[in-house]
C-alpha cells in the first residue's frame, strides 16, 4: 500500500476492511466547486468590463475620427482645390497620429485627390481602390467620412479617414494570463490540500473508529496501514490495535474468558489476564494449529524464556517434551481426556521437576484448544523425599526397641528361660526397651510438633543454673562407668529466664548425653554457664571424638548420623541435636558447632535472658 | 553341637540369640561389627553364621560375601534384617540362597532355622554354596 493511502485495515485478515474517504469526498468535491466558481465569476466579470471598456474606446475614437475628419475636410476644402502646402502639411502631421491607419480623399469622380500613407499617393486620376478590400485584411478599423467643401460652395469630393480599432488581441493574453494563473492556484490549492488531507486522515480514522467503537457501532477497532512518514501518532496506534486484536483473538479462542464482544466481557478479560500473570503456575493455550496464542508471566518464567518468544510461536519450541506434545495433539482431537508429565532437568542441587498437565477446554465454542499448565514441584518432590527419608528412619529405629521387646517377651514364655536370673535379665531389657521406644516416639513426635509450628510452650521463670546442675547430676552415672571427669561452672549469678522448663530440660540433657556419649573413656566434658550482654551462653564441651567439616552442616538435620565407624557403633537415632536445634530457635536462640575430628567438639547455646516473647515462640 | 557365630550390634539382641542357641548346645561365637566377624570366621570356620546386616563398619552383605567366598562358613548363612523391604537387599540374598528373617523376629523360629542348618549337615548334604570359586583362607 502505497503512503498515499491511509487505510483502515484490520490487524488480522479476514476481519473487514475499511477504506478511508468515501463518505468526505461530497464536502471535498463542494470545496473545490466553490474555489472554481469564483474563478470563473471573476474571470466573467472582467470579461464584461473589458467588452464595456472596449465598446466605449471605440464610440469614443469613433467620434474623434469623425471629427478630425470633418476638420481635415473643411482645411482642405478652404485652402481650395490643389493646394499643395496644405496637403503636404496634413501628411507630415498625420505620421505622429495615434492609431491612424489611412486618409483618403476622393473627388466627386471617383479618382484620389489625396491618399496617406504616401506610398498610396498621390497620382491624379488613378483610380481609387475599393474600401472593402483595404478593410478586408489587417486589425479592425474605425473610418469616418465628410464632405470636403470649397469656399464657393463646390463640393470637390469626400474624405475618408480610418484609424484602428482597439486592438482586440490583448483581451485575449489578458484572459489566457488570468486562466493560467487560477490553473495554477487551483492546482497549489489541491496540493495543500492532499497533503493536509492525507495528514488528517489517521486522526479523522481514529476518531472515527473510535466513536464507533464507543458507541458500539463497531466491535472491533481498525488498524492504520501507513507510512512510517505519518509519525508516531498511526505507530501508536497500530500497537494499541495490535494488542487489542491480539486479545480479542484469545476471546475468540476461548482461553480468556467470553468472546462476546462487549465492553464488560473486555473489561473482564483484562482482568483474568491480570490474574493469569499474577498465578504461581504457568498456563498456556495451544489451539489446533500447535503455535501458542496465550502463555502466561509463570509460564515464560518456568519455561525459562520470554512470553513473546513462546506466543504465535510452534509449542515445541517452548515446551521439548515429546509426550506433553502428543497429549496436547489427543487432547485437541478429543481423543484424550488429559494427561499430566513430570519432567526432570539438571543434576544435583540444580535439578528441577516440572508438571505439564494437558487439559482440553471445558466448553464449546472453544473446543479444539488445549490448555497446558506448568508447575515447578521441585519443593514438593524433596517434601515428598524428605518425608519418606523420615518414615524410613522412623521406622528403622522403631524396629530396633520392638525388636528386643518381642524376642525378650517370647523368651519370657519358654519353658527353657524360667530361671530367676534369665527372668531378671529379660524384665530388664522390656523395661528398658520400652523406655527407650517411648523416649524414641515422643523425640518423634516433639520434633513434628516443632517443626510444623503445632508446638506449645509451657512457659514460666526457668531457674537456669538449678537445671544445668540437676541435667549434670543425671549425666553423672555414664560418665562416671566411662571415667569421664564431667564438670560444671556457674556464674555467682545465673539470671533467671522465660521458657519451657521441661523442652530446655531436653535440650541440655541431649547436648550432655551426647558429650558423654562420643567422649571415650578417660575424657573430659565441661559445661559452662556465663551471660553476655542480654544473652545466655551454656557451653558444653569434651574431648570427644569430635565432627568432621563434612559432616558439621548436617548434624542438626533429622536422623542424620556421622558415616564415621565410631559414631555408628554407639547407639543413637540422630534425633537429638535436631530436637536441641529446635527448641533454642524456639526460645529466640541458636545452638553453635566448634569441633575437629579426634579432639573434640563444643556446642554453645545462646538464648536471649529477657527477649524472649512466649506468643512469638508459640506463633513461629 | 555346631559353631555358630551371631554377628549383631545391638548389645540386647546380640545376648538374646547367643542365650537361645546356646541352650541348645551349640557353640556360640559373637561379634559387634562385620570386620570382627570375618577376623573370626578366617581365624576359624564356623557352620553357622547368624547376622545383622546393618552394622558399622563392614556391613553384613559385605561380610557374607567374603565369608562365602573364602568357604569360612560350612553349613548356612541367617540374616536377620529390618531391611527386608530393599528390594536389592532381598535379590542379592535370594541370589546367595541364604535364610532370611525379618525384624522384629522370633526367638523360636531362629532355633528352628538354625536347626534345620545344622541337621543338614548331619544328613551330608552342602547349605552354602560358594559365591565365587576364588580360594580364600578357609578353602
Amino acid at each position: 500500500m502505497s503512503a498515499e493511502q491511509a487505510d483502515l485495515a484490520p490487524a488480522k485478515p479476514g476481519l473487514g476492511r475499511r477504506r478511508f474517504g468515501c463518505d468526505g469526498l461530497l464536502p471535498e468535491a463542494f470545496g473545490l466547486g466553490f474555489v472554481g466558481v469564483v474563478f470563473a465569476g471573476v474571470a466573467a466579470a472582467y470579461l464584461i468590463c473589458d467588452y464595456a471598456w472596449r465598446q466605449e474606446t471605440i464610440a469614443a475614437r469613433q467620434s474623434e475620427t469623425e471629427a478630425l475628419a470633418q476638420t481635415w475636410a473643411a482645411q482642405l476644402g478652404s485652402a481650395g482645390d490643389g493646394d499643395g502646402q496644405v496637403i503636404n502639411a496634413l501628411g507630415q502631421s498625420l505620421g505622429g497620429f495615434p492609431q491612424m491607419r489611412s486618409l483618403r480623399w476622393t473627388a466627386p469622380d471617383g479618382t484620389t485627390r489625396f491618399e496617406w500613407p504616401p506610398s498610396l499617393s498621390p497620382v491624379a486620376g488613378m483610380p481609387a481602390r475599393p474600401a472593402a478590400a483595404s478593410g478586408a485584411t489587417g486589425p479592425p478599423r474605425i473610418a469616418a467620412t465628410a464632405p470636403v467643401r470649397s469656399a464657393r460652395g463646390e463640393a470637390p469630393g469626400s474624405l475618408r479617414v480610418e484609424r484602428d480599432a482597439p486592438p482586440a488581441g490583448q483581451r485575449a493574453f489578458v484572459l489566457v494570463a488570468w486562466g493560467g494563473a487560477a490553473g495554477l492556484i487551483l492546482l497549489a490549492f489541491a496540493a495543500f490540500y492532499q497533503r493536509l488531507r492525507r495528514h488528517l486522515r489517521p486522526v479523522a480514522a481514529i476518531e472515527r473508529s473510535l466513536t464507533s467503537y464507543a458507541e458500539g457501532l463497531e466491535k472491533e477497532l481498525l488498524t492504520l496501514t501507513l507510512s512510517d512518514s505519518l509519525g508516531a501518532v498511526a505507530r501508536g496506534w497500530n500497537r494499541l490495535i495490535e494488542q487489542l486484536a491480539e486479545m480479542q483473538r484469545q476471546q475468540q479462542s476461548g482461553c480468556v474468558g467470553d468472546a462476546s464482544g462487549n465492553v464488560l466481557a473486555r473489561f473482564e478479560n483484562a482482568v483474568f489476564r491480570r490474574v493469569l500473570d499474577r498465578l504461581p503456575f504457568g498456563v498456556v493455550c495451544v489451539p489446533p494449529d500447535q503455535r501458542v496464542s496465550y502463555a502466561n508471566a509463570a509460564a515464560a518464567a518456568l519455561l525459562g524464556r520470554p512470553v513473546n518468544e513462546i506466543v504465535h510461536r510452534p509449542v515445541g519450541e517452548s515446551i521439548h517434551n515429546p509426550a506433553v506434545q502428543q497429549a496436547i495433539a489427543g487432547v485437541q482431537a478429543r481423543a484424550g481426556a488429559g494427561l499430566s508429565v513430570d519432567q526432570t532437568t539438571g543434576e544435583g542441587d540444580h535439578e528441577a521437576t516440572l508438571r505439564f498437565r494437558v487439559l482440553p477446554m471445558p466448553a464449546p465454542p472453544a473446543g479444539g484448544d488445549a490448555v497446558v499448565t506448568v508447575e515447578d514441584i521441585s519443593q514438593l518432590r524433596e517434601t515428598q523425599r524428605a518425608r519418606d527419608n523420615f518414615l524410613y528412619h522412623v521406622t528403622h529405629e522403631l524396629r530396633t526397641p520392638l525388636t528386643n521387646i518381642h524376642a525378650y517377651a517370647e523368651t519370657l514364655t519358654q519353658p527353657g528361660f524360667d530361671d530367676e536370673q534369665t527372668r531378671k535379665e529379660c524384665y530388664n531389657v522390656l523395661i528398658s526397651e520400652t523406655r527407650r521406644l517411648s523416649r524414641l516416639v515422643e523425640d518423634i513426635l516433639s520434633i513434628s510438633q516443632l517443626e510444623v509450628g503445632t508446638a506449645r510452650l509451657d512457659v514460666g521463670e526457668v531457674d537456669l543454673a538449678r537445671l544445668v546442675r540437676q541435667m549434670v547430676q543425671d549425666n553423672l552415672g555414664t560418665a562416671d562407668e566411662k571415667k569421664i571427669d564431667l564438670t560444671l561452672s556457674l556464674p555467682p549469678k545465673v539470671p533467671k529466664l522465660k521458657g519451657d522448663k521441661q523442652r530446655l530440660s531436653v535440650l541440655l540433657n541431649n547436648l550432655i548425653g551426647n558429650a558423654v556419649k562420643y567422649t571415650p573413656e578417660n575424657g573430659k566434658v565441661h559445661v559452662g554457664v556465663e551471660t553476655s550482654g542480654q544473652r545466655m551462653l551454656i557451653a558444653v564441651r569434651d574431648t570427644g571424638i569430635g565432627i568432621g567439616p563434612e559432616d558439621q552442616p548436617h548434624v542438626f538435620e533429622k536422623f542424620y548420623r556421622a558415616a564415621d565407624d565410631a559414631v555408628q557403633m554407639l547407639p543413637g537415632t540422630g534425633l537429638g541435636l535436631a530436637l536441641a536445634r529446635e527448641v533454642a530457635r524456639l526460645h529466640g536462640g541458636e545452638i553453635l558447632l566448634e569441633s575437629e575430628r579426634g579432639k573434640g567438639s563444643t556446642f554453645t547455646v545462646e538464648l536471649p535472658i529477657s527477649a524472649t516473647d512466649p506468643v512469638e515462640a508459640r506463633e513461629r | 553341637m555346631s559353631r555358630i557365630l551371631v554377628v549383631e550390634d545391638d548389645p540386647h539382641i546380640l545376648r538374646l540369640i547367643s542365650m537361645w542357641l546356646q541352650r541348645q548346645g551349640h557353640v556360640v561365637l559373637e561379634a559387634r561389627n562385620g570386620l570382627a566377624a570375618r577376623d573370626l570366621v578366617r581365624a576359624e570356620p564356623v557352620d553357622i553364621l547368624v547376622s545383622d546386616i546393618n552394622m558399622p563398619g563392614m556391613d553384613g552383605l559385605a561380610l557374607i560375601e567374603s565369608v562365602m567366598g573364602e568357604g569360612c562358613v560350612r553349613r548356612g548363612v541367617v540374616v536377620l534384617t529390618n531391611r527386608w523391604d530393599h528390594a536389592e537387599i532381598r535379590d542379592r540374598l535370594a541370589e546367595w540362597g541364604v535364610q532370611v528373617l525379618p525384624k522384629p523376629f522370633s526367638p523360636s523360629r531362629l532355633s528352628e532355622l538354625v536347626e534345620s542348618l545344622a541337621a543338614s549337615r548331619k544328613a551330608g548334604s552342602v547349605a552354602v554354596r560358594p559365591i565365587s570359586s576364588e580360594r580364600g583362607p578357609c578353602s
